[in-house]
């Protein structure tokens, strides 16, 4: 009864975490001062920018004594949202997850030969035993889920308030967004409950180009300040961009080859 | 695991599908040459990926008021120092798993998965033993795998063949309709662990979420017995395995006339013909966002049943046993309950038809003297009410009827949070159990012969559990217990259960640590408190993946 591996599941999905964007000429964003709504939409067009893609990372989580676990995983994605994951290092090495739709999602347990499908309650479940949540790995959109007020700007940075639409039950009910302005991602993220007391701090970092119109940020790190301060992080070892993922990756067959 | 070993843990090579390749990598020489001629011409270039890893373990138990296996004074079969004990040491087993995978391009692929195991039990039975490395430190392989895949052979079409494990079914461990392979039940902990064999598997997945699998295993393989299952069989007490109260009263009665003293079991194994070939059909697919599967299965049941017996002079007696044939039609669906926030559910069944087996008992305890022990039925009542000693034969008792029967499982889990898991299904019908009918107990402190205990074979169980995460999922605290219920109207119920607590410490990278405990409860005319079941231990592990 490896119950242990049905944790990672809705997982894993360093999809929001390393994407694709445009960025707006810059003339234009002299300009003009865009909207809150419009930051974030350019945004989601940022996140979503791409056919498919490959990621290898890890994911380390600090211990108590300062030394740093780690887990390694593949995550293949096809737009509109089919992710796969495979699991290449750690104790869940072999595991691999295929999320089909936000309700759909299937686990391959290698110790049982065995393709199960998950509830979507293991979005309750945080990532590995990290401090990324299901939800906020699986973020693809943020648009359809908060509301956006432009509340500063600097020379690079555009600064948001996102606030949960009504009818939306989210973990975190308000964010703090800062967008850079040369690749419309989110650099840095604080994660606020509804009365706006901090509770969790992403940050996003040494974005790179992995393609002519994509950026990709080399590290996330979240700091739980829940937990003490607690720290994980992923760390993008290598990507590939719109490289023709065949439909039958993301398939329940896939999952066993 | 740190980034550097994870790196080396896994190549990934652009190359010509050459030797050169192997001459490169000569722990995978066999493999590679394996692909390489499954391949033939081939393409000039194509990808060649090499994965290796695998896992290191520990399990070390101890077991408790136990009863002896082998009894005291009888020699151990192997190793010799391998004696289950009322309390001792009953495993002290180390395991160095290796998996390798081969993939060239993205039609071939091998896959081997071996395990080298030490018993961590010397086997010395004389002095000159002590001379050999492998009779001071036994070990034996396994090997879940040893396969090569060829994707899309034909449009949409997968093929398998070799040492492999077919997974069916949506329940957590105890599925109906997951017969392809047979169980390796040496491990409670387990609750059965698929036990690999060589099979031909096609895979048509003609559109996304339609597959139909087809399976062909030419030569069955016999489930692997618990280390206590011999005391099923070899504790004299035991009432004869016939279904009707009469007949196994009467062979109660001719038991006690005669004491048995010594019995020896014989193993009637299937003869490796295509007649006991085993196949399965699976269509899978999914509507409404509800996965569903219908299965068949034709093939044996993996667990031995009492098919003859012989009463032979100074108590012996000679049992043989069969593995029945059966077909299962089977079914599964799985889903999600979004108005419960998610819960995952499942519902798996399989209605079995099993081959009749009946038991053949012969007094032979006169020299000479071969007379079979059959039954006849009053021709007013249809009842069984007399038995008859040799020829002509009347009727045998009956082991397992050929009525059908029903395993059900249905089950639901939840993620209450980030720490807590939960998980519960309903069983009817245990991993081991099979056929209609009832299942007889010696009744505890029974005599030869005396009245048995009778219980409905196909039982109902509650197996539920929870895992409570703490420190960063570093600690997992997790219980479970398999509860069994006693059907409505039974008129002499036993509270029986096992429980599995324990606490898992990941204490590093890829390292995780384990204590806890197998608890076996009810009386031993119970279907956990009975000692072929087992005992209850303690355990304490370690595992490092890599």
């Amino acid at each position: 009864m490896r119950i242990r591996l049905l944790l990672i599941a809705a997982s894993l999905i360093p999809a929001s975490l390393a994407r694709a964007d445009i960025a707006p000429p810059p003339s234009l964003a002299k300009a003009v001062v865009p909207s809150g709504p419009e930051v974030l939409a350019r945004l989601d067009k940022a996140i979503n920018a791409f056919k498919d893609a490959v990621w290898e990372s890890k994911l380390r989580i600090k211990e108590p004594g300062g030394q740093w676990r780690e887990l390694a995983f593949t995550t293949y994605q096809k737009v509109p949202g089919k992710r796969l994951v495979r699991f290449t290092g750690g104790e869940n090495k072999g595991m691999n997850v295929l999320v089909e739709s936000a309700d759909t999602v299937y686990v391959y347990l290698p110790e049982f030969k065995k393709v199960r499908r998950m509830g979507t309650h293991v979005k309750n479940q945080n990532f590995g035993g990290s401090d990324f949540s299901s939800e906020d790995m699986s973020q693809t959109s943020y648009s359809n889920a908060f509301d956006a007020k432009l509340v500063g700007e600097d020379a690079t940075t555009y600064i948001l308030e996102l606030s949960a639409k009504s009818g939306q039950e989210r973990e975190f009910a308000k964010l703090k967004m800062w967008v850079g302005k040369e690749h419309s991602q989110a650099t840095r993220i604080e994660y606020m409950d509804a009365s706006g007391k901090k509770l969790k701090t992403e940050e996003r970092v040494e974005y790179k180009k992995d393609s002519p119109e994509h950026w990709q940020p080399t590290r996330i790190t979240v700091t739980d300040h829940r937990k003490s301060d607690h720290m994980s992080e992923i760390v993008f070892l290598t990507s590939k961009i719109d490289s023709g993922l065949p439909d039958d990756l993301f398939t329940v067959r896939s999952l066993q080859r | 695991m740190s980034s550097a070993s994870a790196r080396r843990s896994r190549f990934r090579l652009r190359a010509h599908a050459t030797a050169d390749c192997c001459n490169s990598l000569l722990a995978t020489c066999a493999l590679a040459a394996v692909t390489t001629l499954a391949l033939g011409p081939g393409p000039a270039h194509a990808d060649v990926e090499f994965k290796f890893g695998g896992q290191v373990s520990s399990d070390l138990r101890f077991r408790m008021n136990g009863q002896e296996v082998p009894v005291y004074g009888q020699d151990a079969i192997f190793p010799s120092q391998q004696r289950l004990l009322k309390y001792g040491f009953s495993r002290n087993e180390n395991r160095i798993k290796t998996q390798l995978g081969l993939s060239i391009g993205t039609r071939v692929k091998a896959v081997a998965d071996m395990d080298f195991v030490f018993y961590g039990y010397s086997d010395l039975k004389d002095l000159d033993a002590t001379l050999y490395r492998e009779r001071v430190d036994p070990w034996y392989i396994e090997a879940d795998a040893a396969y090569l895949d060829v994707y899309r052979i034909l449009p949409h079409l997968d093929l398998r063949i070799g040492r492999q494990i077919v997974s069916w079914g949506s329940a957590d461990k105890f599925s109906p309709t997951n017969n392809l392979n047979t169980l390796d039940l040496s491990d409670p902990l387990l609750f059965g662990r698929a036990l690999a064999n060589q099979m031909v598997r096609l895979d048509w997945n003609p559109i996304s979420d339609l597959i139909i699998t087809a399976v062909w295993v030419p030569v069955f393989r016999p489930a692997r017995l618990p280390r206590t299952a011999p005391l099923a069989l070899s504790e004299f007490n035991r009432p004869a395995p016939v279904q009707d109260d009469l007949q196994r009263n009467t062979l109660g009665f001719l038991a006690a006339a005669n004491p048995p003293k010594q019995l020896n079991v014989y193993t009637m194994q299937p003869e490796p013909s295509i007649e006991n070939s085993q196949v399965g059909v699976r269509i899978s697919g999914r509507a409404l966002n509800i996965d569903m599967a219908l299965s068949y299965y034709y093939g044996r049941w993996g667990i031995p049943t009492p098919a003859w017996a012989i009463l032979k002079p100074d108590g012996l007696v000679e049992v043989g046993v069969v593995w029945p044939r059966m077909q299962v039609l089977g079914f599964d669906f799985a889903g999600t309950i979004d108005k419960l926030g998610g819960m995952g559910w499942w519902i798996e069944g399989g209605v079995f038809f099993p081959q009749q087996i009946t038991y053949g008992v012969y007094d032979a305890l006169a020299p000479g003297q071969w007379d079979p022990v059959t039954f006849e039925r009053d021709k007013v009542t249809n009842r069984y009410e007399s038995y008859k000693l040799g020829y002509p034969e009347h009727e045998r008792g009956v082991v397992i009827p050929s009525t059908p029967f029903v395993k059900l499982t249905a089950g639901v889990d939840y993620s209450f949070n980030k720490y807590l898991y939960g998980n519960f299904q309903y069983v009817y019908g245990f991993i081991d159990e099979f056929g209609a009918g009832r299942s007889a107990f010696a009744r505890p402190g029974a005599a030869i012969g005396d009245p048995a205990r009778t219980e409905a074979r196909i039982g109902h169980y509650l197996v539920a559990g929870a895992d409570l995460k703490l420190f960063n999922a570093q600690l997992l605290l997790r219980f479970f217990g398999a509860f069994k219920v006693p059907p409505v109207g039974d008129m002499d119920p036993h509270f029986t259960a096992v429980l599995f607590p324990q606490i898992v410490w990941a204490v590093w990278d890829a390292t995780e640590l384990s204590v806890g405990s197998f608890v076996f409860l009810g009386p031993r005319d119970s279907k956990f408190g009975d000692p072929a079941a087992g005992a209850t231990e303690l355990f304490l592990k370690a595992k490092f993946t890599y």
